[in-house]
């Protein structure tokens, strides 16, 4: 190669060349703005019959389960909106996409799906949102990160459907203060996987245990630790009075388990994503009755009307078992809804559009699958309220609930990290 | 100090398991100087098997069903893909474990869908208390069941016809063949006992006492925690397993403690590094000698 | 690591004078290929070639240290991690007071994270330069653990699992590798973010494969080859054993650092893992070792092909599954592109070391002898 080409190279090349460049279908024009008869602005992912929303999820990695809930939730509610006529003249059609959990697939292909949603109603996994972040930011497109964590409100574009988990643990650790099972000066574990979901929620405890004097024994675990009786042991060593979780529902088992066998026997407080209902069917199932749930969204099997009336038509559309991303799913689907019947009231129907008709929304209702949700005070947790949920295998979902709707004062008063 | 001797109660309990999974590369890496990278997926075999059958078999059925399984399943790796790769060398027919393993543990994995069963178990799942200790039933079986283990093990490689065959053949493959040792037969039974100590350590390993966890892809990252086990023993040393399991278990559950959990991980593969710089083939490991 | 290929007989080299020019003229039709193709495909497959293009570096560098000089390495993702950081520290704003930036420009920061993983490399060393094999294998698995360690309690380095921290655009002279800067259009195709970091990448991915080849077939590689065969008769020779290790650790080390940047800059986020499986982890390095593997150990063109089959396969299968529909079951058991893709390269490990341990690039000669229908020189350092 370092020889000069001969002429057989030089004709060789200048053929190749000539091929490759003579016209490029890349070229060209890209994207249809404008507004239709009635004045409503659109851009993309938006056609005057259609609205397209995008659904990054996991079907097939570690997350499937709740991957799968979500998105069926996601389903039945476009389903329900188009059934009541859709919003301004338009349909609302879901293109969904499985990354599988990993992020360098999630990056290959948000570029393909990217150009043909208006914005997304989830975006699964921490990984994922992580490395899409920049990509959210140039696209100004409005995504909805099947995440609690408030460390996701610096970008303006996500919107949370819920309580994020710093305030789910302020509100939990107050309910263990009111029922007399901590007192201030105590000394409590928290248990959690380093990363955007355990340190959001272990940042809630510290607020919490400043203001009450708490100490607080923080132990980092990944997520693919299962056995976590070392960390009950010392613990236990430590004479804490209850054990807070923002773990895996898998950790969670282990560490309910050698609450028991060790005869610590303190209750465990967690947040939403520590539970599962397949934890009933595991042999620490017997060992659950100290665990205390605090989540903004309701189980499956919720008592209110409208989780009832998704369950039934879940129940006639799909037949895997249902999880808490069923009525989460739905929920973000009727948040979405809200939103996307501002922005047609506005007459702006494109991505800008939609990121300010959200800051406009600000008592999005769920009809209860999730407190009210107030989106126009930008950093700020949507909503505070949770309810506080036990264990109880008779009920379908396996929970029951110990506290409805409420907000905590010291979750009233906490500071998020991006609020302004 | 009560911490500290429950801490080493659990660190010896998930020795003996640990010492199990050694055994297993021990065994292999003795006949055939080959180290298994597949080990992990025999193990996932095996508790797959136990899960599909447990329902119309029972536990104990189900149990054997498993070892047995994870056995034939090593033993037809070696006979149809190993032994016929005259041309590689010990540290290639590594690297294609290395392929079966991915192979094998994906489709496992695939079967197991959204499911993660645990295996359950035949005794009560009952702790001991013992003064202010706690056993864990699991890990007294799986002390026991490793016992005995290893000491048949031990015994079969002085005693037995197949033990002499192999240690002839450690020594020197050609020797060993001219003196009418049947080389094949040698290896084959070596996979085929891997693979059957395989199958007994995952009915420890997906259980609530073990791992916390049942059948997942976190068995299959388990039986990859065995391999410093079997490293810094010494890989063609039967007792190096046993000590290299209790050290992995110990140093987990300790440098859990008063390190912190998040550096337990490390602190097993650090171990082993100091382990490896002052004894480069483990603690009890034959040295291996320059050719020249 | 010892593969006994059996070594081709070499012919003497027959009628070069007309082989060269066809060879020139295939490399440069493939250079003009390459660097149209941003004229061409969206971005979505521009994103997945530069994942190959980070593959290849990566796999380059792992083909030198474990094909040519004979060590087993499974630390292949932590030089990635250290690469990463290194880049992403050296080029990070200096007034954030969350995490540690020196402010340098990002092309010697690229530089300077490059230097910094072949020193890291080197660290490591004389504990590689100790053990053998397998030994050698597993314990440079210590590496990837202690990556996730500290990845995780480095945050003022790294900036933690939770949020990750952003890496600085690349620029060279002023001019940035982002949609930002000035507008260039080449024949009605904007340039932007997606096409520069393909020729970014492919200009990296060009210069590291020059230099490997370049080692391998110079007095390097001669050493390399001459400690892997055989130790004590690479030290009659007057080769330095411990030092041409240390070297090929280094070496390789380097290129991983390399990979590590380009990491960053494609995911535009520096996010260490949460456990021991993500970008960092142990199943990159044991991807990576099946990239050199599948290629054939120590070809080089062999690690680029394997790296365009390993980190291209679950990409291309997603994108045109996404296209097509393929593989659309859902919940238990379904198969999904980046479990066939697994599927793939697990059977391509495991038949290459039963059929042709020389690896795609022993069956890529024998292919271009078959196609010249006549013996050509098999040149030594590509084979053994």
């Amino acid at each position: 190669m370092t020889r000069s080409p001969s002429r057989t190279t030089a004709a060789v090349t200048l053929a190749a060349a000539l091929a490759l460049s003579a016209c490029s279908t890349k070229a060209g024009g890209s994207g249809s703005s404008g507004s239709d008869a009635a004045g409503v602005k659109s851009g993309i992912g938006v056609t005057d019959a259609e609205i397209t929303l995008g659904v990054m999820t996991d079907k097939t990695g570690v997350f499937k389960n709740l991957g799968l809930g979500i998105t069926q939730g996601n389903e039945l509610w476009a389903k329900d909106f188009n059934a009541e006529g859709g919003v301004c003249g338009r349909k609302v059609k879901l293109e969904t996409v499985d990354h599988g959990y990993k992020a360098d697939t999630a990056k290959t292909l948000y570029p393909q799906i990217e150009p043909k949603v208006l914005g997304f109603v989830q975006l699964l996994g921490s990984p994922v949102v992580a490395a899409l972040k920049q990509n959210v930011l140039s696209d100004k497109v409005v995504v909805t990160p099947a995440s609690w964590s408030s460390e996701l409100l610096d970008n303006p574009y996500v919107m949370i459907v819920g309580t994020t988990y710093d305030v789910e643990m302020i509100d939990g650790l107050s309910y263990l203060q009111e029922q007399g099972m901590v007192a201030d000066g105590d000394k409590v574990g928290h248990i959690y996987i380093d990363g955007e979901y355990g340190k959001n929620g272990l940042r809630g405890s510290k607020h919490y245990a400043e203001q009450h004097k708490l100490e607080v024994k923080e132990v980092k675990v990944t997520s693919t630790d299962t056995d976590l009786t070392n960390i009950v042991t010392g613990l236990k060593g430590e004479g804490v009075k209850a054990i807070l979780l923002t773990t895996s529902p898998t950790q969670t088992g282990s560490v309910a388990a050698a609450n028991k066998a060790l005869g610590l026997n303190v209750p465990l407080m967690g947040n939403n994503p520590v539970f599962d209902p397949a934890l009933l069917s595991s042999p620490a199932a017997a060992a659950l009755d100290k665990l205390y749930l605090v989540a903004s969204g309701v189980p499956f099997s919720a008592d209110i009307p409208k989780a009832k009336d998704v369950a039934a038509k879940y129940k006639a559309a799909y037949k895997e078992p249902a999880n808490i991303g069923v009525p989460y799913g739905y929920a973000v689907g009727a948040v979405w809804g809200s939103v996307l019947k501002k922005a047609c009231e506005n007459k702006d129907l494109t991505r800008e559009g939609i990121a300010k008709a959200l800051t406009e929304t600000d008592s999005a209702s769920t009809d209860n699958l999730i407190a009210d949700l107030d989106f126009s005070k930008p950093g700020a947790p949507p909503t505070r309220k949770v309810y506080v949920a036990q264990i109880d295998a008779a009920a379908e979902g396996g929970l029951k609930y110990v506290k409805p709707l409420f907000q905590a004062p010291d979750a009233d008063k906490y500071q998020a990290p991006h609020q302004k | 100090m009560e911490t500290f001797l429950q801490l080493v109660v659990n660190g010896v309990g998930k020795g003996a398991v640990f010492a199990l999974l050694a055994l297993g590369f021990v065994v292999i890496f003795k006949a055939t100087e080959v180290v298994n990278f597949a080990h992990g997926s025999l193990v996932l075999v095996g508790g797959y098997l136990v899960v599909v059958t447990r329902d119309s078999l029972g536990w104990v059925g189900a149990a054997v069903v498993g070892i047995v399984s994870a056995g034939l399943l090593a033993l037809l790796v070696e006979r149809l893909l190993l032994s016929r790769s005259k041309l590689a060398d010990a540290n290639s027919l590594a690297l294609l474990t290395i392929g079966l393993d991915v192979i094998i543990t994906e489709e496992i994995v695939r079967r197991l869908g959204v499911t993660v069963p645990f295996l359950g178990e035949a005794w009560d799942a009952q702790p001991i208390q013992v003064g202010g200790l706690t056993l864990f039933r699991t890990h007294l079986v799986a002390i026991g069941v490793g016992a005995v283990l290893v000491t048949a093990f031990f015994l079969a490689f002085r005693y037995s016809n197949w033990g002499v065959a192999m240690r002839a053949q450690a020594e020197n493959r050609e020797a060993a063949a001219l003196m009418g040792i049947r080389s094949s037969r040698v290896t084959a039974t070596a996979w085929l006992v891997a693979g059957l100590l395989a199958g007994v350590a995952v009915l420890f390993i997906a259980t609530q006492d073990f791992s916390g966890s049942g059948l997942s892809r976190g068995t299959h990252s388990i039986a990859l925690a065995a391999f410093p086990a079997a490293i810094l023993g010494g890989l063609d040393s039967t007792a190096g397993a046993v000590v290299g399991g209790l050290v992995v278990g110990l140093t987990e559950a300790l440098s859990a403690q008063y390190i912190s959990f998040d550096f337990s991980k490390s602190a097993v593969f650090l171990v082993m590094l100091v382990v490896l710089v002052v004894r480069p083939s483990g603690l009890f490991g034959t040295r291996e000698s320059t050719r020249v | 690591m010892e593969t006994t290929t059996p070594a081709p007989v070499a012919t003497p080299p027959a009628r070069r004078s007309t082989a060269r020019p066809i060879r020139a003229a295939a490399w440069i039709a493939l250079v003009v290929l390459l660097a149209a193709l941003p004229l061409y495909i969206d971005t979505a497959w521009l994103k997945a070639g530069q994942y190959m293009m980070i593959g290849a570096v990566g796999a380059i560098g792992l083909t030198l240290l474990t094909g040519q000089a004979g060590q087993l390495s499974l630390a292949h993702a932590f030089f990635l991690l250290v690469g990463a950081t290194g880049y992403t520290v050296l080029s990070g704003p200096t007034d954030d007071d969350r995490v540690i930036g020196l402010g340098l420009d990002p092309g010697l920061a690229l530089i300077g994270a490059v230097v910094i993983s072949a020193l890291v490399g080197l660290a490591f060393a004389p504990v590689a330069g100790r053990l053998r094999g397998i030994y050698l294998g597993v314990a440079s698995l210590s590496l990837v653990f202690l990556g996730l360690y500290f990845g995780q309690s480095l945050d003022a380095l790294t900036g933690g699992t939770s949020t990750g921290r952003t890496p600085a655009t690349f620029e060279l002279f002023g001019f940035p590798f982002s949609n930002g800067g000035p507008e260039i259009e080449l024949m009605g195709v904007p340039i932007r973010a997606a096409e520069r970091i393909w020729y970014l990448f492919l200009i990296l991915t060009a210069i590291a494969f020059l230099l490997a080849r370049g080692a391998v077939r110079g007095r390097v590689g001669r050493s390399w080859r001459a400690v892997r065969d055989n130790e004590a008769a690479a030290t009659a020779m007057g080769v330095g054993v411990a030092r041409a290790k240390a070297g090929a650790f280094a070496v390789s080390s380097a290129f991983a650092g390399l990979a590590g940047v380009m990491t960053v800059l494609w995911f535009d986020i520096l996010k260490p893992d949460e456990s021991e499986y993500g970008t960092y982890g142990i199943n990159v390095s044991i991807a990576f070792l099946a990239m050199v593997i599948i290629g054939g150990l120590g070809s080089v063109p062999g690690a680029v092909v394997g790296a365009l089959i390993v980190h291209g396969l679950p990409q291309a299968l997603t994108l045109f599954s996404g296209d097509l529909g393929w593989f659309s079951e859902t919940g238990g058991g379904g198969l999904t592109p980046i479990l066939v893709s697994s599927f793939i390269y697990g059977a391509a490990i495991v038949v290459v070391v039963l059929f042709e341990p020389g690896g795609l690039a022993a069956i890529g000669r024998r292919l271009t002898g078959l196609f010249r229908a006549r013996p050509r020189e098999i040149t030594r350092e590509e084979t053994s």
